[in-house]
C-alpha cells in the first residue's frame, strides 16, 4: 500500500509548490497510470514514491508520503530502493554496463543478494521481459525498445514490490510500447506488483491501468478506472489531456443521444458500442 | 564500428585474460616504450602492438586511434623539430637549426607515444567496463567510488562524441558550414559546447540517481558476483610485458 | 520539389539502411513518413537536406543534387526540425537564437532583425528568456520558430510532437498547418497516427530501408496489407470503421468514416436520426 497524505511540495529553486495537497491510497498490486500536461507535477509523484524526493532534490516536503508503512523522508534513499525499483526517464544515461547480464547484475550485486540465488533471479528477470536472447548483447547494439526491457528486467530482479517508471515509452515507436506495456502488466499480474506509470500516451495507459490519475496544476483532478476517468474526455481536453480517439467518438455519440452507457477506452470498446448503435 | 573506446565482442585471448592482468601489462608495456629513445626498440615495439590489435580483431578500430594519436604526437614532433638542434644541420633556422639529431628525435616521439598507446586504448576495447571496474575493486584493492567513476568517464566519452555529431548535424542543417579550415571549424563548435554541457549535467545527474535507487552506496569490495582468477597464461603475459621493460632498459643502457 | 532516384544509403560502409527508395515531393506537398524505429525514415530525412549523401542513386532538391548543393544553399531551401531541441537550441536568449540562423547564412541586418521580431511577437516569445530554462514544449516551438523565421520553402520535421504535452502538440501543428496553407512544403516523421490522420495529405509508409505505400493519407492507412508489413495501427476511428466494415451489413458511411464526425454522422444517418455538428479538437 502507497499512501499520501496531504502531500505538498516545493523545490528549492522554485518559487511555487509543484505539487499541493495530494491525498491518495494506492492499494497493493494496482496498475497505477498518472498522467497529465506537461509541468503539472506528475513525475514529482513518482519522485515522492521512489524517494528521490526529497533525498535527491531538496525542497520542502509537506504532509506525508509512507510505502508499505515507510514514511519516505525518514526511510533512506537505499532502505527506499530495496522496496521501490525505478525505472528512469533517460534509459542511456542509468545503464551502467556494457553488456545486458551485467547490467541485471549490477542491482543484485550492491544489494548483495546471495550469489548461488543469482544466476536465477537473472534468468528469471531476462525471461520476464522476454529477452533471454539479448543476454550477451553489448547494450550500444540494442533499439530503443530492447534498452527499456533490459532497463526493466534489470529493476524486477530485485523482485520490488513497487515499480516506479517515467515516460517508459517516450522515444519508442506504437509496436515496442504495447510490447513493454504487455511484458510489464503480465509481470506484475503474475508478481503481485504495485505499478506506477508516467506516460503522455494515454491511449496505452487506459488500456492496461487499474486506476488513471490525472494530474492538473500539481493537484489531482481524477483517480478512478479509466472507464470513470474517461467519461469526463471535455474536461481532460481542456485540462490538456489528450484522449483517445475511440473514447472521445463514444463520448460524442453518447451526446448524440445515440448511446447510453459507460465510457470506452480502445478501439474494441468503441467498436462494440458502434454495432450497438447500428444493431 | 565501433564507438570511441567501446567494448568489442570477442573470444581472443586478449577478451579472455584477467582484466587487471590487461590494465597492468598494457602499462608496463608503455613504460617499456619509455625507458629508452632507441628508435629501432621502439619501432619493434609499435609492431608487436599493432600486431595485438590485429590479433584479437581490433584492426578498423585501432587504425582510427593511431590516426588520433599520430595527430596529436605530430604536434609535439614539429615543436621537437623545431626547439632541439642536434645532429648534422639539414635547415638553418633564425634561432637555431633543423639537424638529423632533431629529425630523429622527432620521429621517436611520433613511434613511442602509437606504441605505447595501443595497448591502453585496446584494453578498454576487449574488456567489459564492469569486468574491469569490479576486478580492479577485487583485485587491486582500489576503492569501488574511484573506480567506477574512472570506468563510467570512460562510458560516457562515446555518449558525448554522440552528442556532439548530433549537434553539429543540427547546426548544418542550419546552414553553419563546418567544413572549412580547422581554426575555423574549432572557432565555429565553441559556442556548440553550451548544448553539450548542458546535456552532460543533465545526463550525469540522472546516472547518478538511477545508480544510487539500484544500491549503489552498498557495494563493497565483495559485491561483484563474478570471479576474476589469474591464469597462467595472464601471468606469463604479465612476465613477457615484464621482460619488455627489461629489455627497454637494457637497451637504454647498453645504449 | 525533392526527388529520390533509386537511392540507397548506408553509415559508415555498412549493411545498407536505405534500399532502393524513389518518390518525390511536389512543392506545397504535406506528407508524413511512418513506420517502426529503424524503417529508415530518419534516414531519409537526413538524405532529403543533404546531411547523408547516397552511396547510390540521386537525391535531388529543385532538380539540382545534394551533392552539388553547399551546406548554406541547402539550409536555405530546406529547414530541418531534429527531434531533440536541446541539440539545435545554443544561444543565451531567445532573440539571438532565432537570429542565429540569419547570422549562419550571412544574412544579418535590418530586414532579418525585423522577421525575427514578428516571429517573437506571433509565438508569444519573451526575448530576452534563456532557451534552456524553458519548458520542453516551448524549446520545440523555439527550435521550429528559429527555423521557419528564414522561410524555407521546405520543412522536414522529425517527430514533431514526441514528449510533447496535447496542448503544445496542437499548437506546434497548428503552426505546421499554417505554414503548409501559406504554400511551405511540409515532410514529417511522426509516429502518432493521429496526427498524421488529422494533418497529412499523403503517406508513405517504410519498412525495413524501402518505401511499402506512397499515397492519399487514409488509402494508405486502410490498407491492410500495407499496415501488416509496416507494423503500423491506423488512427483509432479508421480502425474501427475497418472493423465494423468486416460485417456484411455495414453501411458504406461507417465503413468509410475517418473522424469522430464523419463516424457520428455516418451512424446517425444509419439510425436514421439528424446528427447535430459535431466538433472535434484536431490530434487524438
Amino acid at each position: 500500500m502507497i499512501e499520501f497524505n496531504e502531500f505538498s511540495f516545493r523545490y528549492r529553486e522554485g518559487a511555487e509548490p509543484v505539487v499541493r495537497d495530494i491525498t491518495l491510497a494506492i492499494p497493493d498490486g494496482c496498475f497505477v497510470g498518472i498522467t497529465g500536461a506537461a509541468g503539472s507535477g506528475k513525475s514529482t509523484l513518482t519522485y515522492a514514491v521512489n524517494g528521490i524526493i526529497p533525498h535527491c532534490y531538496p525542497g520542502d516536503f509537506y504532509g506525508s508520503v509512507t510505502v508499505e508503512g515507510c514514511d519516505t523522508v525518514d526511510t533512506s534513499l537505499t532502505d527506499l530502493s530495496r522496496l521501490v525499483g525505478s525505472v528512469c526517464q533517460d534509459i542511456d544515461s542509468q545503464m551502467v554496463s556494457t553488456v545486458v547480464e551485467d547490467e541485471i547484475l549490477y542491482g543484485l550485486e550492491n544489494f548483495a543478494v546471495p550469489k548461488d540465488e543469482i544466476p536465477g533471479r537473472v534468468d528469471e528477470a531476462l525471461a520476464a521481459m522476454g529477452i533471454a536472447d539479448l543476454r550477451d548483447r553489448t547494450i550500444d547494439s540494442l533499439s530503443g525498445g530492447q534498452k527499456q526491457k533490459v532497463a526493466v528486467a534489470s529493476v524486477i530482479a530485485l523482485r520490488p514490490k513497487v515499480l516506479v517508471l517515467d515516460e517508459p515509452t517516450a522515444e519508442l515507436d506504437p509496436a515496442s510500447s504495447v510490447a513493454v506495456f504487455d511484458l510489464l502488466s503480465r509481470y506484475a499480474r503474475e508478481n503481485g506488483t504495485t505499478v506506477i506509470v508516467v506516460e503522455q500516451k494515454i491511449a496505452l495507459l487506459s488500456d492496461y491501468a487499474d486506476m488513471l490519475v490525472i494530474v492538473d496544476g500539481g493537484r489531482i483532478r481524477f483517480a478512478d478506472t479509466p472507464d470513470a476517468v474517461l467519461a469526463h474526455s471535455d474536461e481532460l481536453l481542456a485540462l490538456g489531456v489528450n484522449v483517445p480517439r475511440a473514447t472521445t467518438l463514444v463520448n460524442a455519440l453518447a451526446a448524440q443521444g445515440l448511446y447510453e452507457g459507460p465510457a470506452v477506452r480502445n478501439v474494441a470498446g468503441a467498436a462494440a458500442v458502434c454495432k450497438e448503435v447500428l444493431a | 564500428m565501433a564507438k570511441f573506446l567501446e567494448y568489442v565482442p570477442g573470444d581472443s585471448f586478449l577478451h579472455r585474460m584477467n582484466p587487471c592482468a590487461k590494465l597492468i601489462g598494457a602499462v608496463l608495456f608503455a613504460i617499456a616504450c619509455f625507458v629508452t629513445s632507441n628508435l629501432v626498440f621502439l619501432v619493434a615495439m609499435l609492431v608487436v602492438a599493432l600486431g595485438l590489435a590485429l590479433y584479437c580483431g581490433m584492426g578498423r578500430e585501432t587504425a582510427g586511434l593511431c590516426k588520433a594519436v599520430f595527430a596529436f604526437s605530430l604536434i609535439l614532433a614539429v615543436v621537437i623539430l623545431l626547439t632541439t638542434p642536434h645532429g648534422a644541420q639539414l635547415v638553418p633556422l633564425p634561432w637555431g637549426y633543423i639537424g638529423t639529431g632533431s629529425l630523429l628525435a622527432a620521429v621517436t616521439v611520433v613511434v613511442r607515444l602509437m606504441a605505447a598507446a595501443i595497448p591502453l586504448f585496446l584494453v578498454f576495447y576487449v574488456t567489459k567496463m564492469n569486468d574491469m571496474t569490479n576486478a580492479v575493486v577485487k583485485q587491486l584493492h582500489v576503492p569501488y567510488k574511484y573506480a567506477f567513476t574512472f570506468t563510467s568517464t570512460v562510458h560516457f566519452i562515446p555518449v558525448f562524441m554522440n552528442d556532439m555529431a548530433g549537434i553539429m548535424e543540427a547546426q548544418t542543417a542550419r546552414g553553419v558550414e563546418f567544413d572549412g579550415s580547422f581554426v575555423k571549424k574549432v572557432r565555429l563548435m565553441v559556442p556548440l559546447c553550451v548544448p553539450l554541457l548542458v546535456g552532460s549535467v543533465r545526463k550525469t545527474n540522472s546516472a547518478a540517481i538511477a545508480a544510487e535507487v539500484r544500491g549503489f552506496n552498498l557495494r563493497t569490495r565483495e559485491s561483484g558476483y563474478k570471479e576474476y582468477p589469474m591464469r597462467a597464461g595472464d601471468w606469463a603475459a604479465l612476465a613477457v610485458c615484464a621482460l619488455l621493460v627489461a629489455a627497454g632498459i637494457a637497451v637504454a643502457l647498453l645504449g | 520539389m525533392i526527388e529520390f532516384k533509386n537511392v540507397s544509403a548506408s553509415y559508415d560502409g555498412e549493411l545498407a539502411v536505405l534500399n532502393d527508395v524513389s518518390f518525390t515531393v511536389n512543392d506545397g506537398d504535406f506528407v508524413a513518413f511512418v513506420g517502426t524505429n529503424g524503417a529508415g525514415k530518419s534516414t531519409t530525412m537526413r538524405l532529403a537536406n543533404g546531411l547523408l549523401k547516397p552511396t547510390a542513386g540521386e537525391v535531388l532538391v529543385d532538380g539540382v543534387p545534394t551533392t552539388a548543393l553547399k551546406t548554406s544553399e541547402l539550409a536555405r531551401r530546406i529547414g530541418f526540425l531534429f527531434q531533440n531541441p536541446d541539440r539545435q537550441i545554443c544561444c543565451n536568449t531567445v532573440r539571438e537564437e532565432l537570429l542565429f540562423g540569419f547570422a549562419a547564412l550571412g544574412e544579418e541586418g535590418p530586414a532579418a532583425e525585423a522577421r525575427v521580431d514578428a516571429i517573437i511577437e506571433r509565438f508569444g516569445f519573451e526575448a530576452q528568456a534563456e532557451p534552456y530554462l524553458l519548458n520542453r514544449g516551448t524549446r520545440q516551438l523555439l527550435a521550429l520558430a528559429s527555423i521557419i523565421v528564414l522561410a524555407p520553402p521546405t520543412i522536414i520535421l522529425d517527430e514533431p510532437t514526441t514528449g510533447l504535452d496535447f496542448r503544445e502538440c496542437v499548437k506546434v501543428m497548428e503552426v505546421v498547418r499554417d505554414l503548409n496553407e501559406a504554400g511551405t512544403t511540409v515532410i514529417m516523421v511522426c509516429h502518432d497516427m493521429e496526427v498524421v490522420g488529422d494533418f497529412a495529405r499523403r503517406v508513405i509508409a517504410m519498412t525495413a530501408g524501402r518505401v511499402v505505400a506512397d499515397g492519399a493519407t487514409f488509402d494508405v492507412l486502410r490498407d491492410r496489407r500495407v499496415l501488416k508489413e509496416a507494423h503500423i495501427l491506423p488512427p483509432q476511428v479508421t480502425e474501427v470503421s475497418l472493423m465494423l466494415g468486416r460485417g456484411e451489413e455495414c453501411p458504406a458511411p461507417v465503413a468509410a468514416a475517418n473522424t469522430v464526425p464523419q463516424m457520428v454522422q455516418a451512424l446517425a444517418a444509419a439510425r436514421g436520426v439528424e446528427a447535430t455538428t459535431v466538433e472535434v479538437e484536431a490530434i487524438g
